[in-house]
């Protein structure tokens, strides 16, 4: 972790109770309540409880929890809409709660924007006027905030529909809008609070790509709020599972679907195919003599249905992993069928 | 069926507990019980110690006395005291000038100018067939012989709407952005839009004499809450969503408003412009009461002496007015938001410019060629035949048609048979039973607040010694409103099943329900000649549309999963109708019987101008007399009998769905 630099966000035992007296209960033995426990003691509902994690520069790190976990709740106290009610919160390194309102003002419009789930375009203005609104707020001229934001209109793929009102776009469209405004004001973090659940599957398939391609192009840090673990799995770098405002585990797609840190990460993790999450580092075992001469290669890093498909096609009874031309292990049909049926009694190693 | 309900629960339950379950089923029985037992307690010993009958003179307080030292005093000290000269005499004098130089402006940009622009604004805003009633509109106030008085009412209007748009404007960002001035207004201004115009008269006539500045101010106070509250109510409205992505994006306090807060309530500033402007109208018409000269007070002469054609020649530039100036707020509030259309060249102010540009070209051709007032030999008058067209009536329909009598005789009848019966009744009730019943319905239809709002405004009635008109006026409200409602709500049934009839309704609500109070009292006299029936009929005639409306809005909008399973299940249609859409519908009939309410009362009280009497007619002999004391309590009792109407008839869903 060290060698990325000064995290983005550096988060430490960040609290957000809501209800009367909320400061009193981080701390105290109220903390410990369950929540049920928690609500009829005091009226007060932790949605964030305790939470700890760095977001590394260049990673999409993505929240992911049911409805009602507070990962909505976690992803705006970072730029304080909600201000939190204890803890510590860093950005590059920098002490974000004791910000007065300029410092906070200048975070918001340069260093964190944030996408939202159902889009929070300005009905009144158009397509192009809404990509602008960040760049006018900061005070930007007419015409070189109307530059900029054409510029992000064609690169978010909306070319053509500059002059359109919001309400005569797609949801899709709309929040390619939200994103272009976003991109707009070139933060060092973008924020994303659920922003494909309001939209149809294939939309939001085609929105998570153009997520991968920002991400790959532009090695953007991102903190990314969602409650579908296929869209997790498929952007996170790393994930954090919440549940009832706590993290439940902290790790890579891998770490959390070969091994979950307990039942109910386990059971959240369930129908996921295996096979296209886990990779073949985690499958293979030591190769016997001779093993290593033949069969296809493959990197570490192939996921393990890339392997059962090189198998397959080779028709050689094993794959060897391999990196830079050394031999760490190899694959065959048994360690293969493990991962898919789930029956493998490895677990990752971290 | 809620009954049956009843007795199956509570016969299965435990024999100890069925009356408290009974109680629990039906909170409005537990209601009841608990007022018969206060009754109990309370009426022996007010009995014994007042009596029955009316209001007893032992709890009266005659405030004739010291209010007409406070008027004298006013009227001996309006020259000379500092608050007159430094205050009022300002705001009066601004006024003057204000509506003078108006007034001026529209004469000096002459009747073509006039009507071009009226037309181009109306075009702008609402499309060219707008365009073109506006101007043929204000033609016709020209042929009327009505130009003069059309400017003067538009010239009052045109100041009174400024200051009751700027007003309300502050007064709305006041309650808008501050949690605190909303829970304090807001209640003040809610009442205020249930208050009858005339209350409004007095005490602005107290302090500003009768003239064009008292009128001008009871016209702002009236029109300016619901611009205040609509403004609140937009601010507030605004979508969550966006000022949070706003504020995201750094955006100060300032830029939140003026960029995001204030266009999101556009649409809402506009219907309270709209609501502001037609409130305006109808308060400067019946302003004329107290001096605002105009349309309103050629009505108000015509009427005194019976002389329908003579109203009529001025009721209808004041339709025309209303019809033109709510289409056209109406439209631009429903563009509002929307994508501009039409050829580009035309579009935002480009559009305006060229509207500029032909209005002051036609004014400049107008001024040359006709002149600035309209031509006297170019007058329709139509006040004689129609008045002999009356007269033909009053000789043939009034009375004696075979069968079916005359409207005449169904006027008297009202009064004979259902006026005199009801108000004798409620006269001859004891006071303590009057407030009982008002107590009963306020609470089981509202809450023990509005139970004790209207017991103690009827209370007040009581106190301020005018209990015997009060139940006059009551007595006229209840009978309005019966016929009403059941008007009302058949003509609604009717709609929600027939979306033919519906059609056909619409354009004829729509169009009463944008014509001010005043208006209705012509064609009653018309037909009725003057007294109680007709002053009702006028106020059945008013409240009857937007009864109508909301009524029917209610039912065809039940849930239609609800009609569906209904259907389903083998309904017939009368069934629907009673076992699904009245009970679905009940916060839309509970609010329709409330706004009847509310609007009865307020032409019963005008109908004093046409011989109902009672309130009304103290009002109206007050300022008349120069009495102004005793104007002043028939006033304060219209407050109270409009605060205890409100209440009595008020769902609590009606604040829940305010709320929302």
């Amino acid at each position: 972790m060290s060698e990325a630099g000064t995290p983005v966000f550096s988060v430490r035992n960040l609290w957000k109770v809501f209800g009367p007296k909320a400061d009193r209960v981080p701390g105290s033995e109220l903390a410990d309540l369950p929540p049920a426990g928690l609500r009829e003691r005091t009226g007060c509902t932790a949605a964030v409880r305790d939470v700890s994690f760095d977001v590394e520069k260049g990673e999409v790190f993505v929240v992911m929890g049911l409805s009602g976990s507070g990962k909505s709740t976690l992803v705006r106290c970072l730029t304080r809409l909600i201000e939190p009610t204890s803890g510590t919160l860093a950005i590059d390194g920098e002490d974000v709660l004791g910000m007065d309102t300029t410092r906070l003002r200048e975070l918001r419009r340069h260093r964190a924007a944030m996408v939202f789930q159902h889009f929070g375009l300005l009905p009144h203005r158009t397509v192009l006027d809404n990509v602008a609104y960040g760049l006018e707020i900061q005070g930007l001229g007419r015409t070189e905030r109307r530059a900029k934001a054409a510029e992000l209109v064609e690169k978010v793929g909306l070319s053509g529909l500059e002059d359109r009102r919001p309400a005569q776009l797609s949801g899709g469209q709309q929040q390619r809008v939200g994103l272009a405004r976003a991109l707009a004001v070139d933060p060092s973090v973008l924020l994303f609070d659920e922003p494909f659940s309001a939209l149809d599957p294939l939309i939001r398939r085609e929105m998570q790509d153009e997520v991968v391609r920002l991400h790959r192009e532009e090695g953007r840090t991102m903190v990314f709020i969602t409650h579908d673990l296929s869209e997790a799995l498929r952007l996170g770098t790393r994930i954090a599972l919440m549940r009832d405002g706590g993290i439940v585990q902290l790790g890579t797609p891998e770490e959390i679907v070969g091994s979950p840190a307990d039942d109910y990460v386990r059971e959240f993790v369930r129908d996921v195919p295996r096979e296209q999450v886990l990779t073949v580092a985690t499958a293979m075992r030591p190769p016997t003599a001779g093993e290593g001469d033949s069969g296809p290669a493959l990197r570490p890093g192939a996921t393990v249905s890339e392997a059962i498909e090189a198998v397959a096609r080779s028709g050689e009874p094993v794959a060897r992993v391999t990196e830079g031309g050394r031999l760490l292990g190899v694959v065959d049909h048994a360690c293969l069928l493990d991962v898919v049926a789930g029956t493998g009694a490895r677990e990752v190693t971290v | 069926m809620a009954t049956a309900q009843a007795t199956t629960r509570t016969a299965s339950g435990p024999p100890g507990s069925r009356p408290l379950a009974a109680l629990r089923d039906r909170p409005a029985l537990g209601k009841l019980l608990l007022l018969l037992v206060i009754a109990a307690v309370a009426v022996p010993f007010a009995q014994a110690r007042w009596g029955g009958g009316v209001w007893p003179g032992a709890l009266t307080v005659d405030l004739s006395g010291p209010l007409g030292e406070v008027n004298d005093w006013i009227i001996g000290n309006r020259d000379s005291h500092p608050l007159f000269l430094y205050f009022f005499g300002h705001i009066s004098n601004a006024v003057v000038l204000s509506v003078r130089g108006v007034y001026l402006a529209l004469l000096a940009l002459g009747w073509a100018g006039v009507a071009a622009v009226a037309a181009l604004v109306a075009w702008r805003a609402a499309g060219w067939r707008l365009a073109l009633t506006a101007g043929l509109s204000f033609l016709v106030c020209g042929l009327l012989g009505m130009w003069v008085p059309t400017m003067q009412t538009l010239a009052l209007m045109t100041v009174a709407v400024l200051a009751s748009v700027v007003l309300g404007l502050l007064l709305g960002l006041a309650a808008g952005l501050s949690d605190r001035t909303f829970r304090v207004l807001r209640p003040v201004l809610d009442t205020m839009q249930v208050l009858p115009a005339f209350a409004y008269l007095l005490p602005v006539v107290l302090v500003f004499g009768i003239g064009v500045p008292g009128a001008v101010l009871a016209t702002v106070v009236y029109a300016a809450p619901p611009m205040a509250r609509l403004t609140a109510l937009g601010l507030r409205g605004a979508d969550a969503g966006v000022m949070e992505a706003v504020a995201s994006l750094g955006a100060t306090g300032r830029q939140r408003l003026l960029s995001a807060r204030l266009p999101l309530a556009r649409k809402e500033l506009l219907l309270g412009l709209n609501q502001t402007i037609m409130m305006a109208l109808s308060m400067a018409v019946i302003a004329s009461v107290i001096g605002a000269g105009g349309l309103g007070d050629r009505v108000y002469q015509a009427l005194s002496s019976v002389d329908v054609g003579a109203a009529l020649a001025a009721g209808i530039p004041i339709v025309l007015l209303a019809v033109v100036l709510d289409r056209t707020t109406e439209a631009a509030g429903r563009k509002a938001g929307t994508e501009p259309t039409g050829p580009a060249a035309l579009r935002g102010v480009r559009g305006w410019a060229l509207a500029a540009l032909i209005a002051a070209a036609v004014a400049v051709v107008g001024r040359f060629t006709g002149g600035r007032i309209w031509p006297e030999d170019a007058i329709v008058g139509i006040a004689e035949p129609v008045n002999t067209a009356k007269d033909w009536m009053v000789d043939h329909l009034y009375t004696g048609i075979p069968v079916i009598g005359g409207t005449a005789d169904w006027a008297a009848h009202f009064t004979s048979w259902i006026l005199n019966p009801l108000r004798d009744g409620l006269q001859g009730l004891p006071w303590w039973a009057v407030l009982l019943t008002v107590a009963a319905l306020a609470w089981t239809i509202g809450t023990w607040r509005t139970a004790l709002t209207a017991v103690l405004a009827m209370a007040a009635i009581g106190v301020l010694g005018v209990w015997d008109l009060s139940m006059d006026t009551l007595s006229q409200v209840v009978a309005a409103v019966a016929v009403t409602l059941v008007l009302g709500f058949g003509i609604a049934v009717g709609a929600a099943r027939s979306r033919r009839l519906e059609r056909l309704l619409r354009p004829v609500l729509d169009v009463f329900q944008t014509m001010p109070q005043f208006v209705y009292l012509i064609p009653v006299v018309a037909l009725f000649g003057v007294g109680r029936a007709p002053a009702a009929a006028a106020a059945v005639v008013y409240a009857l549309p937007a009864v109508v409306r909301i009524t029917t809005q209610g039912l065809r909008g039940v849930d239609p999963a609800a009609m569906e399973c209904a259907r389903s299940l083998g309904a017939t249609s009368g069934q629907q109708l009673r076992q699904v859409q009245i009970p679905l519908a009940r916060p839309a009939l509970l609010l329709a019987v409330n706004q009847g309410v509310v609007l009865v009362l307020a032409v019963v009280i005008i109908g004093g101008l046409v011989g109902s009497g009672a309130l009304g007619y103290e009002v109206v002999f007050g300022l008349a007399q120069g009495d102004l004391a005793t104007g002043l309590v028939a006033g304060a009792a219209i407050v109270c009998l409009g605060l205890m109407l409100d209440r009595v008839t008020q769902p609590t869903a009606r604040r829940q769905r305010k709320e929302s």
